[in-house]
């Protein structure tokens, strides 16, 4: 097998130094601010997710035992995404760990629906209070939900 | 190795050509507003790979960052195209993957597809500005071979595992070995510490 390795321009290498330019954090800053301008749609992006989880695969749901593994998945990816704004609430954490549970049920081909319920009813309450609760108790329950679902979030 | 980004440090990418790419809208807002806020003019935004290579065949870019989870064609598959088949101008250009789970099916493609940086998401500006930074100021060679094409997957040269030979060419061995040559004199060494006028 032929291995080649070589060190090809780097054309941002070259751009990113040119003159005038901006200060680290000041760039930082303006992306911040314009982030902020997507707060209202974002939440609602991530409350529409939240719903849609909670619909289809609820303790209510009549046919949750029929939904694809991959719907659960994708649908706790979506919160992530836009979850920047309630990291303070642990929600960004708890649906990478519904992340983490849908995806050994995937590979199982079978449901853990207490471990699902249990995140559901976690997310629900972490969307409504998580920043108000004490650090330690909402760390609790994250480690809870991490032991339920075998995610390691050390490992991503 | 790469000097840190600073709060002073200053930065321009105004010249750059950045592609952005998730099949989440919400989220591929968010990614735009942030490289947006970097200074980058010139942006193009893409939901979907086929979109995205459709840009790539028509433009250069100067940086990809692109989503992992994403329906029919996913930011792997993208990434290793585009290394193989992006054409010269877009093979080589630096490219950051953004993700918020990997599945554990997917690590060792995550790790074999051939970005230079994976970020967790939820994404925050200061991560992402620093990722972008440090892919601009790497050092790392580029591999081309038949079973993967991108940056060399190792961060670190640190030797091979102790007890083995390296599986290559250019790996030290971690032990050290006998001395080559004879010790240096106290005065050889003063000599190399000692200051000295210089011509600026």
């Amino acid at each position: 097998m032929t291995v080649r390795k070589f060190r090809p321009p780097n054309r941002l290498a070259n751009m990113i130094k040119d003159r005038g330019g901006v200060l680290a954090k000041d760039a930082i800053a303006a992306a911040e601010a314009g982030v902020e301008t997507l707060r209202e749609a974002s939440m609602a992006a991530l409350d529409e997710a939240l719903g849609e989880i909670a619909r289809r695969f609820g303790k209510d749901a009549a046919e949750r035992d029929s939904q694809p593994y991959e719907a659960l998945y994708l649908l706790a990816s979506k919160v992530i995404d836009v979850s920047a704004f309630v990291a303070d609430a642990g929600v960004d954490k708890a649906a990478m760990s519904l992340c983490g549970l849908a995806d050994s049920c995937a590979e199982a081909k079978a449901w853990r629906w207490d471990a699902i319920d249990v995140h559901l009813n976690a997310l629900k309450l972490l969307r409504a209070m998580g920043a108000q609760l004490p650090v330690e108790q909402r760390e609790a329950m994250l480690q809870g939900l991490y032991r339920v679902s075998h995610y390691r979030p050390e490992e991503g | 190795m790469t000097d840190a980004l600073l709060p002073s440090t200053r930065i321009n990418l105004e010249r750059a050509t950045v592609l952005v790419l998730d099949d989440n809208g919400p989220s591929l807002d968010i990614l735009s507003q942030v490289v947006s806020g970097f200074g980058v003019k010139q942006l193009h935004r893409a939901e979907s790979v086929m979109d995205a290579q459709i840009l790539v065949r028509t433009k250069t870019f100067d940086l990809i960052i692109s989503d992992v989870q994403m329906p029919v064609t996913d930011g792997i598959e993208f990434i290793e195209w585009l290394r193989r088949e992006g054409g010269e101008n877009n093979r080589y250009v630096p490219v950051i993957l953004v993700t918020g789970h990997t599945r554990t099916s997917q690590i060792f493609k995550l790790r074999d597809a051939g970005s230079n940086y994976v970020v967790a998401k939820p994404i925050t500006p200061k991560v992402l500005l620093e990722r972008v930074f440090w892919v601009a100021r790497e050092e790392r060679v580029f591999v081309e071979c038949d079973s993967y094409i991108g940056p060399d997957r190792r961060f670190k040269h640190e030797g091979p595992p102790p007890g083995t030979d390296g599986r290559r060419k250019d790996d030290l061995p971690a032990e050290v070995g006998a001395a080559q040559m004879p010790n240096m004199s106290d005065d050889e060494i003063s000599n190399m510490m000692r200051p000295a006028k210089v011509q600026i």
